[in-house]
């Protein structure tokens, strides 16, 4: 027990790290599966960290309060963004939502020269955010997450999801409304997304538009597809093993960055499923 | 004399050989292993700043074992670890520092956005570190163990202000700044205040993104304006380019700049342009404190370059740790209680303490970028 | 001043082009977006630099350095593409897998060269004999570069619309499967197209590099997503609509500068590319110009 208590004191802030990155990853896994590569998950995660982090400093919200609004926030914007994209299919909707995160971002920077006001510190970042968002919060979030997605996966809904993957016009032909389901998917991506950036903004003390950029979602997206596209489980798998990962392997020192790079190409060509399909016998293939 | 035996000269003489040119003293703190944690971004974007911090930990490291830097005769050892400009590595690596038990005080990160996520957790543990590039407004206001060997801009940008409008007697600027860096934007900010306390008039303000390479559009449009002078808020990498691209248009505007410009290689790279171009810094390569002149000459043997300003306060961190040491400070609460108690330490920047902000006390010097590196701007 | 913004954004589109067209070559004809296209941007423009510091001559540094990274190309995809070809993996997959190769080229260039800039000469730009033509300033290294990429591009069209090679990368494009069944060797077109496409980013990375005088580890980050928004703006995977997107994103920038915009300049870009994405998906030239190019 000792032992155990000991290891938590020395490494709670990356279990708090996996916790949050695998919330990330779901929200991100959620509108792969419904087959929209849809890349706006840093995007979705950085305005709902503001969104906490500035009812929490500003208007002093409780912890659950603070989240709640941040869920709200990005789930209308997920829903705002589905709209325009609703046509766009494949690479061609991933770059429009990458476009969509760039503009974030750059709002991010400038907003407060835009209002005259200190609202997310520009550059200069948003300081001392109430480090509220403990280990019991983050994993409990998770297993909400887990249990709301597990849940859903029953309903008819999750049938809808996997027949618009799959092919959309036979889905059509069945009666399902593909732009409902698409733009849903979206919203509860953006959901989740949302959860894990007021969780972020939470255990960092501090955020900054550069948390939030391209590079977030290029890590989102490569934890889940090492894990695997095709299951939650992939993704939350993805996303713990790639956060661990760097701190493993510190011991390479000038050789950590290139075994990365290694890693990380070694895992997708040998396991393209993700690593989710060692153990479940060969992979579902999702065409994006 | 007469009774000096052989054995014992021969002795003597082994001592004289072994015995580090510098001759360490014998302090408190003798034979004792002191684990100093440093965090530096080595690699990802911000790696081309923290590999100067790394090179100057390991010449530090060197220097303690020739007796160089006298730690008081104590095994002090800067163990480097790369936080890859990833803050969620910063703050592990934080964490590790702070409670592996054998690590008294931790220096580093490199940027100000990292030590505003992890300074909080030494914070949490009463765990003294110092930041050695970590420039922004509030980082010391973090807590009372948060200590800092580096001037912040705005300790540097109004003296700048002050000396050229004393010298030029300018009547109108323009500023370029990057807005997607808290210490360019900071830079920006504090440019934008200085010049309008001096009653000078601002016609215009560009801002760029970090990583452009090409500034003509901004540069042009500055030109339109036509400023006497031009504050420049970047890092060196787009800092030199800005005065590269200046001088190809033609503008004769003087131009002036923070920290970020203080590159050893600005005038080799930026070209006749760079002439006169006026640097408020931190460090001066060229200054004749002994330990600097040293510094840089073993620094540049042993890498190839120059050290930088990055390199120069990393050093100096590693001098202050070590004088500490000298005196008996081996534990985290004797090493912020020896921080808190400096008065005045040598080191390459010339003699430095700490104000009761814990912010490093020490004037900025004026440069002028000359053909050869920097002079004092008179 | 507006007739120097318009040349500032010509000399700085046309560096863009020449990356896009690489860029949007490989997405012609494979379908998949290349990541690794920047590392190979940088990769070449390394080599360059030390095969001059060496006293090799520019222009031959510069074939090297661009046939190095045709080779590159060709060794990316064997090791990154080619296997999940053969496996059928999609789109997304090889993505990842481009992430992968572009972080183990940057680990590479940075265990030989370190983190520190490299400059082709030193004590400033050779910047050639400076030019002052009524109301605009540009140099003689600035229309060398310039005309480079233009000649590079028109090359480049040249090939696939009048050689066999570029009839068979047209055919591979237009469709895979029955350019196969026609006797195209698909392996041997697609390791082609890989060599076309990344010996002409990586001349984009030289002349880059060459025009600022400045060769460093992170050069290839902007112009990854910039290049996003020059495909989408021409088409993907339409050379002439790259050429001509790298121009408008060349345009489009600067002169969001010259309006005094210079904080929403990405935002406008990004815009520009977002509305068009909605409104055009199939960007201003139409649908798959390759295939009629």
């Amino acid at each position: 027990m000792n032992a155990l208590i000991d290891f938590y004191a020395k490494h709670s802030r990356l279990i708090d790290q996996i916790g949050v990155n695998a919330i990330l990853a779901l929200s991100l896994s959620v509108s792969l599966q419904a087959g929209q590569l849809a890349l706006a998950q840093a995007a979705f995660m950085g305005i709902a960290a503001y969104v906490s982090a500035i009812l929490a400093m500003n208007a002093h919200w409780p912890l659950l309060a603070t989240i709640a609004a941040a869920m709200l926030v990005s789930t209308a914007v997920a829903m705002l963004l589905a709209l325009p994209v609703r046509r766009l299919r494949g690479v061609f909707l991933a770059i429009a939502t990458i476009g969509f995160g760039e503009i974030v971002r750059v709002f991010a920077n400038n907003l407060d020269a835009l209002f005259h006001r200190t609202l997310t510190g520009g550059a200069e970042g948003l300081s001392g955010i109430p480090n509220d968002a403990t280990t019991p919060v983050i994993y409990g979030s998770l297993a909400l997450v887990a249990i709301a997605l597990y849940l859903l996966s029953r309903t008819k809904f999750a049938l809808a999801v996997a027949l618009v993957r799959e092919d959309e016009h036979a889905a059509r032909g069945v009666g399902v409304d593909v732009g409902s389901i698409r733009m849903l998917s979206l919203a509860l991506g953006g959901a989740i997304a949302g959860l894990g950036g007021a969780l972020y903004a939470h255990a960092s003390f501090f955020i900054t538009p550069t948390d939030f950029g391209f590079a977030r979602m290029e890590q989102i997206l490569v934890w889940c597809v090492v894990g695997g596209v095709t299951s939650p489980l992939g993704a939350v798998l993805g996303a713990t093993l790639l956060s661990i990962l760097p701190e493993v392997i510190r011991f390479l020192a000038d050789y950590r960055e290139i075994t990365n790079g290694i890693i990380l190409l070694a895992v997708i060509l040998f396991a393209p499923g993700g690593l989710a399909s060692f153990w479940r016998g060969g992979a579902v293939r999702v065409r994006l | 004399m007469n009774r000096i035996t052989v054995p014992a000269l021969a002795l003597i003489a082994i001592a004289a050989l072994v015995a580090p040119s510098g001759a360490a003293s014998k302090g408190p703190a003798a034979g004792k292993d002191v684990h100093v944690g440093v965090i530096a971004d080595v690699t990802g974007g911000a790696g081309v700043y923290g590999t100067p911090q790394k090179n100057a930990y390991e010449l530090a490291n060197e220097d303690i074992k020739s007796g160089k830097i006298d730690a008081g005769g104590a095994n002090l050892v800067f163990d480097v670890q790369d936080a890859a400009t990833d803050g969620a590595q910063v703050v592990n690596l934080m964490q590790k520092f702070t409670t592996d038990g054998k690590t008294p005080i931790v220096l580093g990160p490199t940027l100000s956005g990292e030590a505003f996520k992890a300074f909080p957790i030494a914070k949490g543990a009463n765990f003294p570190v110092m930041g050695t590039s970590t420039t922004a407004e509030g980082v010391t206001a973090i807590g009372p163990t948060v200590f800092r060997d580096s001037l912040a801009e705005s300790q540097v940008i109004p003296t700048t202000v002050k000396r050229t409008h004393d010298k030029w007697h300018y009547k109108t600027a323009a500023i370029i700044y990057g807005d997607d860096n808290a210490f360019t934007k900071t830079d920006g900010d504090i440019f934008a205040r200085e010049l309008k306390a001096a009653g000078v008039d601002v016609v215009d303000t560009e801002t760029f993104h970090i990583k452009d390479t090409d500034f003509q559009a901004a540069l042009t449009r500055i030109e339109s304006k036509h400023p006497d002078v031009i504050a420049i808020g970047a890092l060196f990498p787009e800092a030199t380019k800005i005065i590269q691209q200046a001088g190809k248009l033609g503008i004769k505007a003087h131009m002036m700049g923070g920290n970020g410009l203080n590159s050893p290689e600005m005038y080799s790279v930026a070209g006749p342009a760079a002439q006169g171009v006026v640097v408020g810094a931190a460090w001066f390569s060229g200054a004749k404190y002994p330990s600097n002149v040293d510094f840089v000459k073993h620094y540049t043997a042993k890498y190839g370059k120059g050290p930088d300003q990055f390199a120069a306060q990393s050093y100096a961190a590693a001098q202050i740790i070590a004088s500490l040491v000298r005196s008996g400070a081996i534990t985290k609460d004797e090493m912020a209680n020896g921080l808190k108690n400096v008065k005045v330490i040598q080191t390459v920047l010339g003699p430095v303490g700490f104000d009761q902000n814990r912010d490093v006390k020490s004037s900025p010097v004026i440069l002028s970028i000359v053909k050869d590196g920097f002079a004092y701007f008179h | 001043m507006i007739a120097q913004q318009l040349l500032n954004g010509l000399f700085l589109g046309a560096v863009y082009a020449l990356f896009a067209v690489g860029y949007t070559l490989v997405f012609g004809v494979l379908d998949i977006l290349n990541l690794a296209h920047a590392a190979i941007f940088t990769a070449a423009a390394f080599a360059a630099y030390s095969l001059v510091a060496a006293g090799v001559p520019l222009p031959l540094a510069f074939l090297i350095a661009a046939v190095m990274a045709g080779i590159i190309g060709i060794l990316l995809d064997r090791v990154a593409f080619a296997p999940l070809r053969a496996r059928n993996a999609g789109t997304l997959v090889p993505l990842i897998s481009s992430i992968g190769v572009a972080i183990i080229i940057g680990a590479i260039l940075r265990g030989i060269y370190g983190v520190d800039e490299r400059h082709f000469t030193l004590g400033g730009v050779d910047t050639g004999t400076t030019i002052h033509a009524g109301p605009v300033t540009f140099t003689s290294v600035e229309v060398a570069i310039f005309l480079a990429a233009i000649a590079l591009m028109v090359g480049l069209s040249w090939i696939l619309r009048a050689t066999t090679l570029g009839r068979r990368i047209r055919a591979v494009a237009e469709d895979r499967i029955a350019a196969a069944l026609l006797g195209v060797d698909l392996e041997r077109t697609i390791a082609a197209t890989f060599f076309i496409a990344s010996s002409l980013g990586g001349a984009a990375g030289i002349l880059t590099g060459l025009e600022y005088n400045s060769v460093t580890l992170d050069m290839g980050g902007p112009i990854e997503l910039k290049g996003l928004a020059v495909i989408i703006l021409g088409g993907m995977g339409s050379v002439t609509g790259a050429v001509i997107g790298g121009f408008i994103l060349g345009a489009v920038e600067t002169l969001a500068v010259a309006k005094g915009l210079s904080s929403w300049r990405d935002a406008i870009v990004f815009g520009v590319m977002f509305a068009l994405l909605v409104l055009r998906p199939t960007g201003l030239f139409g649908k798959r110009a390759l295939r009629a190019a």
